[in-house]
């Protein structure tokens, strides 16, 4: 079902809960996926996929149809993984880099993690990334997203968008080089 | 030294090496949000009937409810909780005998004479204690108007 369609049944009493059992299903695998390189955790994920959902539904009504809707869902989930983090680092009073190395230990400590030696490099480097540097990483490198509807999720201008790509790229390549060599420390990547 | 770690030249994967969530995760979520949405629309909040209503009215209720809140804890804060009783309501609990012993042997300086001129409006003490009959008091009062008529 397109886009509009959902949308046009969702504004009809009768059709709603259909729409938006349709809607869920066409979005649930990217949206949980988004937050999912965000948060790490499978059970952080699903209860922000569902807060995401939730807010869908509340909001579909009053959404105006200037932007894609899956650019509009994609910013209510970056919205709400950034929130979580930001809550996350203030309740427990922890520094950037903490909330990094917590992500990080979650990540090692899953049992059914799947990747060579060189992709969980990677997936470390990412994970030291600061939080909006790695959401930028993660839309452009895994999702392959243009920098425009980047720009619409975000709310940052395209030029910003390339540059903190830029930066994150040069700091992964930095750290998984160091990883690599065992006479430099990783650390020093940063 | 090994060659440095280039980003391009990196088979680039469409998902990071984490876990796959549960099996039947995807299949099920529609069901649960469905559920998740559906129970508060069916009950609606005590103050659900604001909704419809204009934002003006809703901006009056909010104004009035803001300035009884304030009255309230004004009216609530000024007045005392318990009123202290008053005096004489105070003294009608001690027994009377007590009463008149604290009187009459403390450092009060009064005796039954003072007690028998309490005001009118309590008479009981003036009664038990001046034990006077009227002709007494008569005699007593003729008498005084013979003593102040000598100091005239």
């Amino acid at each position: 079902m397109e886009d509009h369609e959902i949308l046009a049944k969702f504004c009809e009493p009768a059709s709603r809960n259909l729409a938006f059992n349709q809607l869920v299903r066409k979005y649930q695998q990217k949206v949980y996926w988004h937050v999912r390189k965000m948060v790490v955790d499978h059970a952080d994920a699903d209860d922000l996929t569902q807060d995401v959902f939730v807010k869908v539904w509340k909001n579909l009504e009053n959404f105006r149809q200037d932007a894609q809707l899956f650019t509009w869902i994609y910013r209510i989930a970056t919205n709400e993984c950034l929130s979580f983090l930001q809550s996350k680092r203030r309740k427990f009073f922890l520094p950037l880099n903490d909330v990094g190395a917590e992500l990080l230990a979650k990540m090692e400590a899953d049992p059914a993690i799947a990747g060579d030696e060189i992709e969980l490099k990677l997936q470390r480097a990412i994970l030291r990334l600061p939080d909006k540097q790695r959401l930028v990483f993660n839309l452009r490198y895994y999702d392959e997203m243009p920098y425009e509807q980047m720009a619409e999720v975000t709310g940052t201008s395209v030029g910003a968008l390339k540059a903190s790509y830029h930066h994150a790229a040069r700091k992964i390549e930095e750290y998984v080089t160091k990883a690599d060599n065992p006479a430099a420390s990783p650390d020093a990547a940063d | 030294m090994k060659t440095p770690f280039r980003l391009a030249e990196h088979p680039r994967r469409a998902l990071p090496p984490l876990s796959r969530p549960p099996a039947g995760y995807f299949e099920q979520m529609p069901t649960r949000l469905m559920a998740q949405v559906a129970a508060p629309a069916q009950r609606p909040g005590p103050l659900a009937w604001l909704l419809p209503a204009p934002a003006s009215l809703r901006t009056g209720l909010a104004s009035t409810l803001l300035l009884g809140t304030f009255a309230a804890s004004l009216w609530l804060g000024g007045a005392p909780l318990s009123r202290p009783a008053a005096p004489v309501t105070s003294l009608d609990a001690v027994p009377q005998a007590q009463l008149v012993d604290y009187l009459t042997n403390g450092e009060t300086h009064l005796d039954m004479q003072d007690l028998a001129e309490l005001p009118t409006r309590h008479l009981g003490l003036t009664r038990q204690y001046l034990r006077a009959s009227s002709d007494e008091l008569t005699e007593a009062l003729d008498a005084q108007a013979a003593e102040e008529a000598a100091l005239l």
